[in-house]
């Protein structure tokens, strides 16, 4: 039987965080699993993608029944003893075609927590270097996960499936970036010390922003804040004269009242000249003015006003995934087109045998009944008469199968698939 | 054959205008193609300006007619100038349109050359329309870096994203792409006045006539001035000075439509 392409493994679908991280393969233990891999002997080519939201074992294999078993087996071997419970309810298993379309989607972020998010394709990328390091890579993965790159990439510029900021922090940047052309020149003023300000503070620096006050209440923990992302600390009861050098201000004091007004802020743009602000209120209650947002030339986005960037931005990608989906169809099937015509040759051996075969038998039921009387000459005719019939029924067939040996031509799989059911060749 | 080039330059802008669709709506793959055919179109016009000059004459250029081929020209060579350094394709869609507009009613106003009166032709008059013309096509691109500014502003405030506003560049390099242009605008715009007065001084021996776009091009200048002065003095900045800057063309393009035909002055061909 010819080799197919399967998958088997659960995702942030099918399994919860806690079945997910039971099986995750350690980054240094891959290349060792590869191998344990291959030893089974249906598998004829793996590779192991381990990422937080998913375990999943590609392979090319042979009797791909029996293979999904023992791949799910080898799976659960990963687990610690203590887990009793089978690992079957979560793990799906996908075979040819689908197969394809699954690595495809999941190259293309179509199959991602957050339908878009960049970072799967180097993931995969790297898994597949591994298995390509560790030789359980052929000529069908390796065709199979280069396919694949190039259909994320086809993807990621033919839709906009990977545009839209979809995180708080990434939609605040990308905000910013709205209003400044550049950040190495931006002064950042974070007010509270909270978890929430430390990640957008560590973002923006990664964004280029170069200076950081930061102000708190307790002014140790500004102190201490300030030190880990390299900024300068400020007394909160002083922190509105130097509010007029900060260019973005990020609030996230967790106190009900107001810090900021909108008078405050007047007065402080007429100090700088009108330059531009960019008031990001992060926090659980909100710290700056509503009214801030109407002053010319000041920006104010809050947590809800972030979210529902957030909200926009992931309905997007919604509608640019169906467009993924399509160009995902176009490429599974020239992939499948590509599979079939792999099984040419053999199909013309089999083909050849099977009419042999039958050949045989028949001039042996002949020859032990009504032609046993024939002399040796006529027995070599008798052959020869045959053996040219055959040829002859064959010879057209054949050379359409031979013809057109490119790997897009669509006529030859059909043809391949159709012998292979007409002459009932599956499985020899 | 000048029909021919007209009709190709006409053309070749509107498929850069159409192409500015494809950029908006299908992104990067098509980001370098609008800012090309531009430049193609611009490269025609040029062919086509030169060949009148030599047939007609530089002076020609001051006939309504001419005046606005060589008025988009510059506008054009402008804005490539300004692509090349700022990368700033969506201006083009403003543009493109516009130099179309400008080749096709340029087809429809004919070419009308020797209207001018041979005493008229000094080379004063291609030194001033020179310079009208490039402050007036600066400060138009000024008005278009404007409204890009108001659109991006408007959409920020109130806090609607659309896949649009991404081609859009921030706000903080329109408004000194804006600060530039009329750094630029306003100085040329200046000489063009001093230069077309000097010639009328030399002329008709007056300098001033309180001619109608005489009087629109210096309420323009006043305006764009008090912008220049409060802009390096009182911070005026983003909205606002996009504002005024619009105002200011709309100063300038109400004469440009309206002005020749109501009030028919020596700038309106009527050299009396």
């Amino acid at each position: 039987m010819s080799k197919d392409i399967l998958i088997v493994g659960l995702n942030h679908r099918s399994a919860p965080i806690e079945v997910r991280e039971s099986i995750a393969f350690e980054n240094s233990y891959v290349r060792g699993a590869l191998v344990r891999l291959r030893e089974y002997p249906t598998v004829e080519e793996g590779v192991i993608l381990s990422t937080c939201n998913r375990v999943e074992v590609v392979a090319a294999a042979r009797d791909c029944e029996t293979a999904s078993k023992e791949i799910g087996a080898f799976l659960g071997e990963q687990r610690a003893q203590r887990h009793a419970e089978s690992l079957d309810r979560h793990v799906y298993v996908y075979q040819g075609p689908d197969a394809v379309r699954h690595l495809f989607r999941v190259a293309a972020s179509l199959d991602s927590m957050v339908v878009g998010e960049p970072q799967i394709l180097g993931q995969l990328k790297q898994y597949y270097d591994a298995a390509q390091q560790a030789g359980t890579v052929g000529a069908i993965l390796h065709r199979l996960f280069h396919r694949s790159f190039s259909v994320a990439k086809r993807v990621r510029s033919e839709t906009g499936i990977g545009s839209g900021a979809v995180s708080v922090s990434s939609i605040a940047v990308d905000l910013a970036k709205r209003i400044f052309d550049r950040f190495d020149d931006k002064t950042v003023m974070l007010i509270g010390a909270g978890k929430m300000g430390d990640l957008m503070a560590r973002y923006l620096q990664s964004n280029g922003v170069r200076s950081m006050m930061v102000t708190n209440r307790t002014f140790d923990r500004a102190v201490e804040l300030a030190e880990k992302i390299h900024g300068s600390p400020i007394r909160f009861e002083d922190f509105p004269r130097y509010l007029k050098l900060a260019d973005l201000v990020i609030g996230c004091a967790g106190s009900p009242d107001v810090v900021i007004d909108a008078g405050t802020v007047e007065r402080v743009l007429r100090e700088r000249k009108q330059k531009a602000m960019f008031f990001i209120d992060i926090g659980d209650r909100r710290n700056f003015d509503p009214k801030i947002n109407d002053l010319d030339n000041v920006y104010l986005y809050n947590m809800d006003d972030l979210r529902s960037v957030a909200e926009d931005n992931l309905q997007e990608r919604a509608s640019e995934a169906e467009k993924a989906e399509a160009i995902v169809q176009e490429e599974v099937q020239s992939f499948i087109r590509w599979m079939g015509s792999l099984d040419r040759v053999p199909m013309i051996t089999a083909l050849r045998q099977h009419f042999e075969e039958i050949r045989r038998r028949e001039i042996d039921k002949s020859l032990g009944g009504g032609l046993k009387d024939l002399s040796a000459q006529q027995r070599a005719a008798l052959d020869d008469l045959t053996t040219a019939m055959i040829n002859k029924l064959l010879h057209a067939p054949i050379s359409q199968l031979k013809k057109n040996p490119n790997d897009d031509d669509e006529d030859t799989t059909l043809y391949v698939a159709a012998l292979k059911r007409l002459f009932d060749l599956e499985g020899k | 054959m000048d029909t021919l080039f007209l009709k190709l330059t006409a053309f070749t802008y509107l498929i850069a205008a159409g192409s500015f669709f494809l950029f908006l709506f299908r992104g990067e793959i098509f980001s370098r193609l609008p800012a090309l055919l531009l430049l193609l179109g611009f490269l025609i016009h040029l062919l086509l300006l030169v060949s009148r000059v030599f047939q007609d004459g530089f002076a020609a250029v001051a006939v309504t007619g001419y005046a606005l081929l060589f008025y988009g020209w510059l506008m054009v060579g402008i804005y490539l100038l300004i692509q090349l350094r700022y990368r700033l394709t969506i201006l083009g869609g403003i543009v493109a349109p516009l130099a179309f507009l400008v080749s096709v009613s340029s087809l429809a106003l004919g070419r009308g050359a020797n209207e001018i009166p041979p005493g008229l032709q000094s080379y004063w008059l291609p030194v001033h329309v020179t310079l009208a013309f490039l402050g007036n096509a600066v400060l138009a691109l000024a008005f278009g870096v404007s409204s890009i500014y108001l659109l991006q502003e408007r959409h920020l405030k109130h806090k609607k994203m659309t896949a649009l506003m991404k081609r859009f560049p921030p706000l903080e390099s329109l408004d000194r792409l804006n600060y530039i242009l009329l750094v630029w605008g306003f100085p040329l715009m200046t000489l063009g006045i001093i230069t077309g007065s000097l010639w009328a001084g030399i002329h008709w021996g007056n300098y001033w006539s309180w001619e109608p776009r005489q009087i629109s091009s210096a309420l323009a200048w006043l305006l764009y001035g008090a912008l220049l002065h409060a802009r390096l003095t009182a911070g005026l900045r983003g909205k606002k000075a996009a504002i005024l800057t619009m105002f200011g063309f709309c100063v300038v393009l109400g004469y440009f439509l309206l002005g020749d035909s109501l009030f028919p002055g020596r700038h309106g061909g009527r050299f009396e």
